[in-house]
């Protein structure tokens, strides 16, 4: 390996990081801090790594928590200090890395939901499960990765597995403009990324071809067609995934399209009861709240199976984000992919605000490129793709959008 | 008071411009928002939000409104 390989470059701290420094650092570590509370990502990135390596168990938490939120999951600042020393018996370089971290099979890692309902949950990983997707071959190890989640998120750290397995180079997007985006995506060569749609489509607008990306990875919200469509068109050589995955259980189905395979040796570990996906308790992580029925785990995610398969299924919804209309049941996802389909929007969202007439009146709130378009053109828009209950009565054109720190549309 | 009439014909005009129905030119406090203005409970529940966002105040909060006096009445009160 070059010796100059970079193994990290953070746009937000300017800061290039080379694997031999990474390498130096790990191989120089005394004690391992037991909770993970920065914004540093390379301090990220290094901890995780150690933890690993060390075979010592971490608690990944978000950075941007409260204080009230780490009291109620009962830490205070002197917890957050404790560090646990180790042997400095590891010499890792290049060459026995992967074998090394491969070798701690009982390591678990902690992370929290960021829940779209209620308090963050706690789900604590092992290995395997939060490995599930990673693969490790010659043909990855000049992969260049564009890093789009939030790195203490289950999905960023899946991501940060798979790059650092096959030895790759990582560029931090997070936090970063489109327009900075799209300049690192050149600078840097970059050939994978993954990300939520919410993340592509604010890169959509622009009119440009990036060849160098080979693969795009979509996950954590429904992806649709229109946008499949759009990234093809900007990332011409890119194979497009779409993945299934929750803090809950890692990630669990692939797909080309907008279908999910279901594995054969996972299909009984899967099941659609009344519209809503089962997992069984298998494949999850450890959790005390997990409520379970039986020996399965209610997703709440509205899907159904290919008419002609029951290994293949579309992600319709969330249930819990079905919004009570009139005693009509919205799903938003739904509004905003036609709204989406419209030539003039980037990005919208919809949802309900408490009506003491029909319950819930439906908002979206759209983000536009050709300031034209009224509020009315969208409405008569609307009007030709969807039954009148389910067109939003006030759509406000906003400048932007709020995400949550997992990147996925904020809902309220 | 006819500053918030002129207001209100303009929010209801918007509520029917934005669901193809046609505009009012007038309005009269006696004049009825669901059998002579057209309202139905969609338009009337857009109404509640639009007034709402302009004014503060949710005319529907304690029962349902018939006329367009009865709007006015609420936000003379809603306010203070």
């Amino acid at each position: 390996m070059d010796k100059n390989k970079i193994f990290l470059f953070d746009p937000l701290q300017q800061r290039e990081y080379s694997y031999e420094r990474f390498f130096d650092r790990l191989n120089n570590i005394e004690s391992i801090p037991s909770f993970i509370y920065t914004d540093d990502i390379f301090e990220i990135f290094l901890t995780v790594t150690a933890s690993l390596l060390y075979n010592k168990n971490i608690v990944l938490l978000d950075y941007d928590f409260k204080e009230s939120e780490l009291g109620q999951f009962g830490l205070n600042d002197e917890s957050l200090l404790k560090r646990e020393p180790v042997a400095l018996n590891k010499r890792v370089d290049e060459n026995n890395f992967i074998q090394s971290v491969q070798e701690s099979r009982d390591w678990q890692i902690t992370l929290y939901t960021s829940g779209t309902t209620g308090q963050p949950k706690k789900i604590t990983h092992g290995f395997k499960s939060i490995s599930r997707m990673v693969k490790i071959s010659d043909k990855k190890k000049n992969d260049v990765w564009g890093f789009a989640y939030n790195p203490t998120h289950i999905a960023g750290l899946q991501v940060f597995l798979q790059a650092i397995f096959n030895l790759n180079t990582i560029i931090n997007l997070f936090g970063s403009s489109s327009g900075e985006i799209l300049s690192l995506i050149d600078e840097y060569n970059i050939t994978n990324i993954s990300a939520t749609p919410t993340f592509y489509r604010m890169l959509v607008p622009s009119n440009r071809k990036f060849n160098t990306i080979k693969r795009i990875t979509s996950g954590g919200e429904k992806f649709n067609p229109a946008l499949f469509q759009r990234m093809s068109e900007i990332f011409p050589n890119a194979r497009i995934l779409n993945v299934y995955a929750s803090t809950e259980a890692g990630s669990l189905f692939a797909s080309d399209g907008d279908s999910f395979s279901i594995k054969k040796e996972d299909a009984e570990n899967v099941k659609i009861v009344d519209g809503e996906l089962l997992i069984h308790k298998h494949m999850l992580g450890i959790s005390d709240s997990f409520e379970l029925e039986g020996d399965w785990y209610n997703t709440n995610d509205l899907v159904e199976f290919l008419p002609d398969s029951n290994l293949r299924f579309k992600f319709i919804g969330r249930k819990n984000e079905m919004i009570n209309v009139g005693g009509y049941k919205v799903n938003p996802c739904e509004v905003e992919e036609i709204i989406n389909s419209h030539p003039a929007v980037t990005v919208s969202r919809v949802y309900g605000r408490k009506n003491s007439v029909i319950g819930n009146v439906l908002i979206a709130d759209v983000t536009v490129e050709n300031s034209n378009v009224s509020e009315k053109d969208l409405k008569s828009f609307l009007q030709e793709y969807l039954q009148p209950f389910k067109i939003p009565r006030i759509i406000n054109l906003v400048d932007a959008i709020e995400v949550t720190r997992t990147g996925k549309l904020k809902r309220v | 008071m006819p500053q918030k009439v002129e207001i209100l014909r303009n929010i209801i005009n918007q509520v029917l411009e934005n669901n193809s129905k046609e505009k009012i030119s007038s309005l009269k406090s006696s004049t009825n928002l669901r059998d002579e203005i057209g309202l139905d409970s969609f338009d009337l529940a857009e109404l509640t939000v639009r007034i709402e966002m302009k004014f503060g105040v949710d005319v529907f909060e304690s029962g349902i409104v018939l006329t367009v006096g009865e709007i006015l009445n609420k936000l003379d009160n809603g306010n203070g």
